[in-house]
């Protein structure tokens, strides 16, 4: 495939002027990716923080199905979390 | 609610990259003066028009929210000015190159076109600390807003200085009397021009989508009376 795309394109001079050019385009897609990486983490975090807040969910509306008249008594929230490890933070 | 239309969007820029990027290497003819050189033309100038242009829009969008008081319109103009701001790198670093293979240098300072653009360049770069020395959000907002239109009308006044300035080694190619880029140059030239500006407007619809996802977890923890694991972000708005 790669030969067919270079024989079909014209002689490109590729000696000194050629790697400044690449060097240019390279610089492009390396900044392109550093971002996407970095928005790849952002996106794995807040799935993260996502599944974290549907466990503790989750968790509530068991303790709510066993013990329906208890409702004071049900432990909060942020202890929970604290027991799942919450990490993480804001941007 | 951001994400939608992402998909077609991504796509869209993708193709258009590559219809770009192929018309650059194997449609457009080579410079006469500057031969293989000049083809960092056609991602330098672009990248440089669309983070100007970004950054002009960040103003706008932060007079929308000046006017009406609607946090969307900040979080939209925090966006577009972030994006411009990683454009803007794109273009100092491959202008850099340009011109070390070109003029022998990597930066030349008695250059009006490429010093004016470095002090817009570091003119928004303060925006973060400035966003960021602000406790109270509705404050960070609204001084922010303000940063993003005073910053966001000297662009077009800094273009025009430069323009009127005698230009020592860069090139002027557009609307001059000694003539302008022929027909398949220019034509190439507004290809790549519409790829970039795509490739910004799907890079800000994807900030967005990431801070509203981020927002509506933090929004959902506040309902389960949990608390968010870094507080609130001081820095980024919030888009709900």
């Amino acid at each position: 495939m790669l030969g067919l795309v270079l024989a079909g394109a014209p002689a490109l001079p590729l000696d000194e002027a050629g790697k400044y050019v690449a060097g240019a385009y390279i610089v492009f897609v390396v900044l392109l990716v550093i971002y996407v990486a970095i928005m790849a983490s952002k996106l794995a975090r807040i799935e993260r923080e996502l599944r974290e807040v549907a466990e503790v969910a989750e968790e509530r509306s068991k303790e709510g199905a066993a013990a329906p008249g208890r409702g004071s008594e049900t432990p909060s929230i942020s202890g929970s979390l604290a027991s799942h490890g919450s990490r993480g933070g804001g941007d | 609610m951001y994400g939608k239309g992402l998909k077609p969007l991504s796509i869209a820029t993708v193709a258009l990259l590559a219809v770009g990027l192929s018309l650059v290497f194997f449609y457009a003819p080579l410079d006469a003066d500057q031969g293989f050189i000049q083809k960092i033309f056609y991602l330098h100038v672009p990248l440089a028009i669309v983070a100007l242009v970004g950054f002009i829009v960040g103003g706008i969008f932060a007079i929308f929210h000046l006017r009406s008081g609607d946090s969307r319109w900040d979080a939209y103009s925090y966006v577009s000015i972030h994006i411009s701001i990683i454009f803007g790198v794109a273009v100092l670093i491959t202008g850099s190159i340009w011109a070390k293979a070109s003029w022998g240098h990597w930066w030349v300072w008695d250059e009006p076109t490429l010093v004016s653009f470095l002090i817009v360049f570091l003119l928004y770069c303060t925006y973060y600390p400035f966003r960021y020395a602000i406790e109270d959000r509705e404050r960070q907002a609204r001084y922010a807003s303000v940063f993003a239109v005073t910053a966001g009308a000297f662009v077009p006044l800094n273009f025009m200085a430069v323009r009127m300035a005698q230009s020592l080694v860069h090139p002027r190619v557009f609307a001059t009397s000694t003539g302008g880029l022929p027909g398949s140059m220019m034509f190439t030239f507004l290809v790549c021009l519409a790829a970039f500006a795509l490739l910004w407007v799907t890079l800000v619809k994807f900030e967005l989508a990431a801070k509203s996802a981020s927002g509506q977890v933090k929004r959902l923890r506040r309902a389960l009376d949990a608390p968010s694991p870094g507080g609130r972000s001081r820095i980024a708005p919030e888009v709900s």
